[in-house]
């Protein structure tokens, strides 16, 4: 049945977007379908009521503590076609979070080292400065005077996830915006479960430190004295957040050497760590005066293998040189099972591979791309021609590592057309 | 052999922590004054000069916890700059750690004081006295700074806050999520909604509608009776003429 809900494996993990962009489409087709398009005021009328039903729920979720945020703050980087309005309360909600209170600080630091922050710490702040995942960051002065920033979660949060994901979900049902954001509850349950492990991100993080030595780019030390499954301590790191950074109205300069710096993270940790910090979330993000990046919260590392590592170089290059054979060899040495005869797979690639690959390799063919002066946003027209991927049934399997990899550089390019920054990014693929 | 007062305080507390033991372990029924006593290090008489009954000793352990979390709320250094809400939780929070150690025998004092009553409320009545005066300390604090309205009908807010404490300890009883985490997030939002009621001062808004509601319902009533309500009326009258004649 052509109507039917794409189920293909490259529909769902997709190779470029994954679930943001094939939940975007489907919702469009089914927005397409409906009956009385035509009658536009009704349709307005139906569409300002969703809008508003959709904006009272998510600002009931950033209300809400703990795991509903975060899957909030999750669901609007996974649904870049989310409205406007949308992504705003999410930003928003990045670093305004409704505080933890004293009395759980307390009881916090007491399960976990058995004694209160004024004898834990030199000094603490009950005050938090920043929301973090899963819960708030406040500055302290250890007992030697280190300057610390100390990541305290939630108390209860890593019990209460499945709960509160299944409240979400009914939550979210009614709504609109139903299909488009219950496709990726599932992967989001999965992820939350790892990262309120903080000794896992501890981890994440002193890897990270020590094997990613790129200029201006700088990663807070861990301090396990101060650190258990439930607080993390690093050294705390001056610096703005993207949106007070653009707010000071960056040169044009400034934009692109800090576009260019969290390109060339993306790139190295990917080609010679083999690992990604797979958060593209503005918040993790910190923008100095100086041009110093800072890079914090490991919560989300992805790793890659080194056959998936060394391949991804010859798809960009048969995508780059339209190379029909090539594309579709590499993506079944990837992993990918079609169930197509020869003269589908050349359908398939004609009508769907190429105008994605062509979408895909804009920005290398340019050399040096501008991700600001663009009569539509690059990732839009990216989206339009992903659409068409989420048609093909017959894709059975394909490397899940594509995920998070799609979803990372999608972030990435988000931001860098946020920052309007231009980028060198020929050379660093194609060697 | 003149026992002085710290003696017998300790003695109190022994007898009372000996309580706990033997009820937690046995039950309250099972639970027999001479085992308390020898539990306890005590004479088997001696006992009952600090506790006639063996409800006293149930309810005499509540009161002693109240104590012991007003000293553990005073040994916080800023408690006094916590926000109400903060205080609130706070008080609930240390109550329930202070509790922890001792969850079996509050199930015990839950069951028997569930199963009677009347006769439980008037024995928890000293309890509740101490838990009210903590809370009544804190928000007769917040008025006074001014962090919330001037609360009509004041002396009703400690007594709702203790039945909304039983509640909390009632579903603590039950919760067996790990280290109680729904009990912590139940109390966490629960408090702050309590925070907001009593920002808007909405108990006494509550209050004065449903009162004006029942006058005006009772009235209207009153009406509808009609002839019924004459006499009445007319007895209304002449007694109030009545200092005249």
């Amino acid at each position: 049945m052509a109507d039917s809900i794409p189920t293909g494996k490259l529909a769902r993990t997709g190779i470029a977007g994954s679930a943001m962009l094939k939940a975007g489409s489907r919702h469009l087709r089914h927005a397409a379908k409906r009956p009385f398009l035509s009658e536009a005021a009704r349709h307005q009328q139906q569409q300002q009521l969703d809008d508003e039903t959709a904006r009272i729920l998510f600002q009931t979720f950033t209300r809400l503590r703990g795991s509903a945020l975060k899957i909030a703050q999750m669901l609007s980087m996974e649904s870049n076609l989310m409205p406007e309005w949308f992504r705003r309360e999410m930003a928003k909600s990045y670093h305004q979070v409704p505080p933890l209170g004293r009395p759980l600080i307390r009881k916090l630091i007491m399960q976990e080292f058995n004694k209160p922050a004024e004898e834990l710490f030199a000094y603490f702040d009950s005050k938090a400065f920043a929301a973090a995942s899963l819960g708030q960051v406040h500055g302290a002065t250890g007992a030697q005077g280190e300057n610390l920033a100390v990541k305290l979660q939630y108390p209860g949060i890593d019990v209460t996830i499945d709960s509160d994901i299944q409240l979400l979900r009914s939550l979210i049902k009614p709504t609109r915006y139903a299909r488009l954001l219950l496709s990726s509850i599932d992967e989001i349950e999965q992820r939350l479960h790892e990262e309120v492990d903080y000794h896992h991100e501890a981890d994440n993080n002193e890897w990270f430190k020590t094997r990613l030595r790129i200029p201006g780019v700088n990663i807070p030390a861990v301090y396990r004295d101060y650190s258990s499954k439930r607080i993390l301590a690093t050294e705390r790191l001056s610096g703005d957040h993207l949106e007070a950074w653009l707010h000071t109205n960056p040169t044009q300069q400034e934009r692109d050497h800090f576009g260019q710096l969290l390109y060339d993270i993306f790139v190295h940790s990917f080609y010679r760590l083999h690992a990604l910090h797979a958060d593209p979330n503005p918040g993790n993000y910190l923008f100095t005066g100086d041009g110093t990046l800072g890079l914090l919260d490991f919560g989300c590392v992805r790793y890659y293998s080194s056959d998936f590592v060394s391949l991804m170089p010859v798809l960009l290059h048969a995508y780059m040189t339209r190379d029909a054979d090539e594309v579709i060899s590499t993506y079944q040495r990837l992993g990918m099972v079609a169930a197509m005869t020869e003269k589908e797979l050349q359908t398939f690639y004609d009508q769907t591979l190429q105008p994605f690959g062509d979408w895909l390799t804009k920005p290398f063919k340019a050399g040096r791309f501008d991700f600001s002066r663009r009569e539509t946003s690059y990732t839009a027209e990216g989206w339009r021609s992903f659409k068409q991927l989420t048609n093909v049934h017959k894709i059975n399997d394909l490397a899940n590592e594509f995920i998070y990899f799609d979803r990372t550089f999608f972030g990435l390019y988000q931001i860098f057309e946020r920052m309007g920054a231009c980028i060198d990014m020929e050379h660093q693929w194609l060697v | 052999m003149k026992v002085s007062k710290q003696e017998k305080a300790l003695t109190r507390k022994r007898i009372l922590r000996a309580a706990v033991d033997v009820i937690s372990e046995k039950g309250f029924k099972s639970a027999s004054m001479r085992e308390i006593a020898r539990r306890a290090e005590v004479g088997d008489a001696t006992i009952y000069n600090y506790f006639p009954t063996k409800e006293s000793l149930l309810y005499g352990y509540c009161e002693e916890k109240q104590r012991e979390v007003a000293e553990a709320l005073k040994m916080i250094d800023d408690f006094n700059e916590y926000t109400l809400r903060e205080q609130l939780q706070q008080l609930t929070e240390t109550e329930l750690a202070l509790w922890l150690p001792d969850r079996e025998f509050l199930a015990e004092v839950f069951t028997l004081t569930f199963s009677a009553p009347v006769a439980g409320a008037v024995n928890l009545a000293e309890t509740r006295r101490l838990f009210n005066h903590m809370v009544e300390e804190m928000i007769d604090a917040a008025i006074e700074v001014g962090e919330i309205p001037d609360q009509p009908y004041r002396e009703l807010l400690a007594p709702l806050y203790w039945d909304y404490f039983t509640g909390v300890l009632a579903f603590w009883l039950k919760d067996d999520s790990q280290g109680y985490a729904n009990t912590t997030q139940l109390v966490d939002r629960s408090v702050e909604m309590i925070a907001m009621v009593l920002q808007t001062a909405l108990i006494g808004k509550a209050l004065d509608l449903f009162s004006f509601m029942f006058r005006s319902q009772i009235s209207r009533h009153l009406e509808k009776l009609g002839d019924y309500t004459a006499p009445w009326k007319q007895a209304k009258r002449r007694f109030m003429d009545g200092g005249d004649g």
